[in-house]
């Protein structure tokens, strides 16, 4: 994989980082069925995004079942735009931005639940197979992004550092991340 | 040196005198003042750390207290006032810290401090410096922070005291919650609000969110988290296998780790204070310390938990040899094992000859521990087992300990000893059964097998040696495989020895010896009853004889079954009554005891035979009855075939139970209610042996019911099925009586009529009767007509056939038959009538002749008489004419068939018939038609008819033409 991206899904990564030089002269042909595949894949993010949200303000505990409002509104501040009215290269860009800040956050909330919640084995295996269809997502628009438009280069974004956060932050981050995810993959889905 | 002393302090004194005396004057600070005061925040710990230092010492140390003021918001605010107690050098910073209950990110501080020397040594240095300038500490908040609520991920322990505080901005009405409860708050100051929770518990080691709302709207939130407290170790002790290594143990009590970053789980330090070493142990629960080469002989080991908020410490001292906790031991061996004696050796791993070991050796058997045994060793023991038993199956079990100290024993180490096998030490118990036939002695010998205790190995086979008394030979009859309980064998009727041994790989046990005498089998003794319990029977006997070696009491053990199975039972020579117990006796069982008198020389005598039941109870069964010798009155019930023996207890009598439908039963009865609720009359038979009954005074023709059912002690035998008998009539055997002879008689009549049937016959009732003898003489005589005579036959001619009118073609019935009937083939007439046929010179009236044996017997007196032929009848035609009208009627339609085969005018015979003597008829006696006396000669025919149905048929012409014989199947002419 020359963009080998998702290798910045560290924990910790937070600040932009600058776009990864690679060509797309390297890589193989795309399957025909690429954007078939993408739509296919953001149709299954998009129809579990609710679930995962739910796990994970239950897990948390009183008060975010209760106040998903407050501690739970989808106020991400840097998280990337999206047009769904735009060219098909401009939506895949913007959809590979998303994708990243999302796989990003997601591998941080990952983390702090296997510390936090050990027991809520329910939400550690939604949010590793999210990050896994993240993933193959990403992949799949890198291709088409090289293959039809011939896009090696696209600047991408993460999430805030939360390393230092306490806890009840890292809470409520991660909640208002995944309210966030489930407000903008319905909006992407629909687009593509 | 003390003047110099003196005079220094007195120095001293004068200079600070003076400059106190310019300290009222100028505000110059005094000496000994804290300087250079720092303070830092610890935000976890919620501690202000304050670092000082004192200048200008005069001594190298001081003894000073400091005193210490803290404000909070302003200094003017003094939350908490204090002292600290020290000894000062020159040059030291000094360091101390505060605990806040208040989150420091809460507020502002202040905090000054002055000194005061306390040094007895230096009374006069006794005053307080200068209070320092206020320092002012802010906690560290990062920047752009949006955090409310103090402190964040705060670590308690469970039950202690927590503050948070509240930093609205403005002054609104804030409400925290812990797990959706309030906590109660105050306004601390302005725009700070404090929550104070009491004794928290720990609920989760997540941690537990707390969060703050103004308005019902969530502004913050922060997690705390509350561990368990810390356990001191339990247990903690330190033992050695080896003297290599020191084995520490202990109980850790609860995990105080948390989630997160809440807190780990505590863990444990070792720490030796002689050797000075210190271990971190990676268990939470054991940790092995190294024993050094020079084998340090006291150990004093601190035991440390720790985690972020707590540490607890155990102490233990020991000697090491005292800590010897030895492995259990291996290598363990039999050697020449006997079959009493046995030698075990065995091996003590690791410990070397370091200390002397106390090894416990327990012996068992299935049942329980048999011996035990300490010894001590070095390394290497062993051990000589004696008064063992042969041919068992031993547990050893071994463990040891140091012997000087026992601090634990080892594990026990269990092995099996198998003792080798001796010969039988014990006689069989032998018993015979004697059953005499044709001569010979059928010896059935039983004997029990022998106890592992006494078999000593396991039994192989049986040798049966029989010795002929008489003959004082010796036979060896049988070798019996195991594990066989006993063998048959023949003998004659001579007197025999019989020896029984057992015997296993070893040898043979002690003979048992039994002799056969002569007439063995054929004591007779009349049984006894006795009575039984649950618990067995209790049986008793009178000796035979003075010289005795003892008694014997057999039975059997299911008495029912077709095998035996014989039981019997040693009694010593003085004994004359035992008890006889057993599992297998059942309750309606009847056992026979026979008890067996053994002489000197082995000779079993029958002394008694009785019977009995551990419990009696109601028969099974009842008797199947027979009625026989039903008469008018009586009947006599049998049950001859019902066995008594076999039933469930000993059978004292009967009861006859008799319905009828007498409403009250006679005087030897009486009346029992069945369970259908109906009656029945009981008579009571209470002899056992009596299985017959004669019932008596009964109703002829009459219907009973019976039923006989059996009893014991315990009760009555099921009611069955009534069996139903019916009473003779009380005539029958008068009517045989008197019938039987008349039918004899009779049958002697008739043979003898039989024999003299022809002189009967002449006699009463000739072919021909005798005018003479017959009635119509006196019928004649009666009438006195003088006319009337007897013809004498001797006067007549002979009868005639004359054939008249012959035609041709005439057909008759006996087409076919060309033989003519002959006389014997006609049937005999009822009336017969003689006409003349042949002469036809008497012209006068014809005389008819009525047979009037036939004729009565046959017909109605009223109805059929002699009928004189009138003058107007025609010649020569007689008829009767005496048939009611019903029998005309059939003779007309069997007639009319007639005529339809027969023409009527086409007669072919004629019997012509002699006549005897013209005759004159008497119109007053006779109701036939005359004959019309044309030609004599000419008479018609000659006829006979069924008696009574012997009506004449007319022809058209009114003459008698034809006539049917009813009943045949042929018509005659």
């Amino acid at each position: 994989m020359p963009l080998l991206l998702v290798l910045h899904w560290k924990y910790g990564a937070g600040s932009p980082l600058p776009s990864v030089n690679a060509t797309c002269a390297t890589r193989h042909q795309c399957h025909s069925s690429v954007m078939s595949q993408i739509r296919n894949q953001l149709a299954q993010l998009n129809s579990s995004a609710n679930a995962l949200f739910i796990l994970y303000y239950t897990a948390q505990g009183d008060p975010f079942p209760s106040n998903l409002d407050k501690l739970c509104a989808p106020n991400v501040t840097d998280f990337p735009a999206f047009h769904a009215n735009g060219t098909e290269k401009a939506k895949l860009v913007e959809l590979y931005r998303i994708i990243a800040y999302l796989g990003a956050s997601l591998g941080n909330i990952t983390q702090d639940q296997k510390l936090l919640n050990p027991n809520a084995l329910s939400l550690h295996s939604k949010l590793s197979a999210t990050a896994d269809v993240m993933r193959g997502v990403l992949s799949n628009v890198h291709c088409r992004l090289c293959n039809k438009y011939h896009v090696a280069h696209v600047d991408v974004a993460y999430g805030p550092d939360t390393s230092g956060k306490d806890v009840f932050q890292k809470k409520k981050l991660g909640c208002q991340l995944l309210g966030k995810y489930k407000q903008v993959i319905g909006v992407v889905t629909q687009s593509f | 040196m003390a003047f110099f002393a003196v005079f220094r302090t007195a120095f001293l004194l004068a200079v600070l005198s003076w400059r106190t005396c310019q300290s009222e004057v100028l505000p110059e600070r005094l000496p000994l003042t804290p300087e250079s005061l720092h303070i830092s925040i610890n935000s976890t710990l919620q501690h202000l750390h304050l670092q000082w230092t004192v200048h200008k010492l005069p001594y190298q140390e001081l003894q000073m207290i400091f005193q210490i003021e803290i404000s909070r918001f302003e200094t003017s605010k003094v939350i908490w006032m204090g002292n600290y107690s020290t000894t000062v050098k020159r040059n030291q910073v000094l360091q101390w810290s505060w605990e806040s209950e208040l989150p420091l990110e809460c507020a502002t501080h202040f905090v000054r401090m002055k000194s005061t020397v306390d040094d007895a040594r230096f009374p006069e240095l006794s005053f307080s410096s200068n209070w320092s300038p206020w320092e002012e500490v802010h906690a560290h908040t990062p920047e752009q922070n949006t955090d409310l609520i103090f402190p964040r991920d705060k670590l308690v322990e469970e039950g202690s005291n927590v503050t948070f505080c509240y930093n609205s901005g403005i002054n609104q009405n804030i409400s925290c919650y812990l797990d959706r409860e309030l906590i109660h708050g105050e306004q601390l100051y302005l725009n700070i609000f404090t929550f104070k929770l009491n004794n928290v518990p720990f609920i989760r080691e997540g941690g537990t969110n707390i969060y703050c709302a103004v308005n019902y709207t969530i502004k913050d939130g922060t997690v705390l988290f509350v561990s368990k407290v810390l356990e001191e170790p339990k247990d903690f002790s330190c033992e050695t296998q080896d003297f290599k290594t020191l084995s520490c143990s202990w109980d850790p009590g609860v995990d105080t780790g948390l989630f997160f970053d809440g807190q780990p789980s505590q863990h444990y330090t070792l720490f030796e204070s002689f050797s000075g070493k210190k271990k971190f142990c990676e268990h939470n629960n054991q940790c092995n310390w190294e024993i050094s080469r020079d084998l340090q002989e006291t150990y004093n080991f601190t035991l440390t938990a720790e985690n972020y908020l707590r540490k607890r410490s155990v102490n233990t001292i020991f000697n090491l040899t005292h800590r010897v906790h030895p492995k259990a031991p291996d290598s363990i061996h039999f050697n020449n094992v006997g079959a009493t004696n046995a030698t075990m050796t065995w091996k003590m791993p690791a410990l070397g000859n370091y200390s002397t070991l106390l090894c416990q050796i327990e012996l068992h058997d299935k049942e329980n521990m048999r011996q035990e045994h300490n010894v001590s060793i070095k390394v290497n023991g062993e051990f000589l087992f004696s008064e063992l038993m042969p041919d068992t199956a031993y547990m050893v079990c071994i463990r040891c300990a140091n012997a000087k100290h026992v601090w634990k024993w080892s594990k026990w180490v269990t092995r099996t000893l198998i003792t080798a096998e001796a010969a039988p030490s014990k006689a069989l118990d032998v018993w015979r059964k004697v059953k005499p036939e044709k001569g010979l002695h059928h010896v059935t010998l039983f004997w029990k097998p022998l106890s592992k205790f006494h078999a000593n190995g396991k039994i192989l086979f049986y040798n049966i040696v029989a010795k002929d008394l008489d003959k004082k030979s010796e036979l060896k009859l049988q070798s019996i495989p195991a594990p066989a309980n006993g063998t048959e064998l023949t003998l004659d009727q001579g007197s025999y020895q019989i020896q029984v041994t057992a015997n296993n790989s070893v040898g043979a046990s002690p003979a048992s010896e039994i002799v056969i005498s002569g007439d063995s089998g054929n004591e007779e003794v009349e049984e006894q009853k006795i009575n039984g319990t649950k618990d067995g029977f209790l049986i008793s006997w009178k000796p035979l004889s003075e010289d005795r070696a003892g008694y014997v009491v057999d039975w059997c053990e299911h008495q029912r079954n077709l095998h035996c199975e014989l039981q019997w039972k040693n009694v010593g020579p003085n004994t004359t009554s035992t008890v006889i117990s057993s599992d297998a006796f059942r309750p309606g069982i009847r056992y026979n005891f026979r008890i067996y008198e053994l002489s000197t020389e082995k000779i079993a005598y029958l002394v008694e035979n009785k019977i009995g039941y551990t419990q009696e109870l109601a028969p099974s069964d009842s008797p199947q009855v027979k009625a026989i010798n039903v008469t008018s009155h009586s009947f006599t019930l049998s049950w001859k075939d019902y066995d008594t023996e076999a039933q469930r207890g000993f059978i004292q009598g009967y009861r006859v139970c008799l319905k009828s439908k007498a409403t009250q039963c006679h005087l030897d009865s009486v009346a029992e209610l069945l369970p259908d609720n109906s009656t029945c009359c009981e008579h009571a038979i209470n002899n056992p042996k009596q299985k017959i009954f004669l019932v008596e005074n009964l109703q002829p023709e009459s219907f009973y019911e019976f039923f006989v059912s059996s009893f014991t002690s315990a009760g009555k035998s099921p009611i069955g099925t009534f069996t139903k008998v019916t009473t003779q009539d009380e005539h029958s055997h008068m009517l045989m009586h008197i019938i039987l002879p008349m039918v004899l008689c009779v049958l002697l009549i008739a043979v003898m009529c039989y024999w003299k049937s022809q002189w009967v016959k002449e006699k009463c009732y000739p072919d021909i009767p005798d005018p003479y003898k017959s009635s119509i003489l006196s019928l004649i005589k009666s009438k006195e007509s003088p006319h009337l005579r007897i013809m004498n036959v001797k006067d007549c001619t002979p009868d005639t056939i004359e054939v008249v009118n012959k035609s041709e073609g005439t057909k008759t019935q006996f087409i076919g038959i060309e033989k003519p009937l002959t006389e014997s083939e006609f049937p005999k007439p009822a009336n017969l009538y003689l006409l003349p046929a042949q002469d036809f010179c008497v012209p006068g009236p014809c005389i008819s002749f009525v047979n009037h044996t036939y004729s009565e017997s046959a017909c109605d007196s009223g109805s059929c008489a002699h009928t004189p032929v009138p003058d107007t009848a025609p010649p020569c035609h007689l008829e009767l004419l005496a048939s009611p009208d019903n029998l005309l009627n059939t003779l007309e339609k069997t007639h009319t068939d007639s005529l339809g085969e027969i023409p009527a005018g086409k007669i072919s015979l004629n019997y012509v018939s002699q006549l005897a003597s013209p005759m004159s008829g008497d119109k007053d006696s006779l109701l036939i038609h005359s004959p019309v006396p044309v030609l004599c000669s000419e008479y018609k025919m000659q006829m006979a008819v069924p008696s009574c149905l012997d009506s004449p048929v007319l022809s058209e012409n009114g003459s008698l033409s034809s006539m049917t014989l009813l009943g045949q199947d042929k018509h005659y002419h």
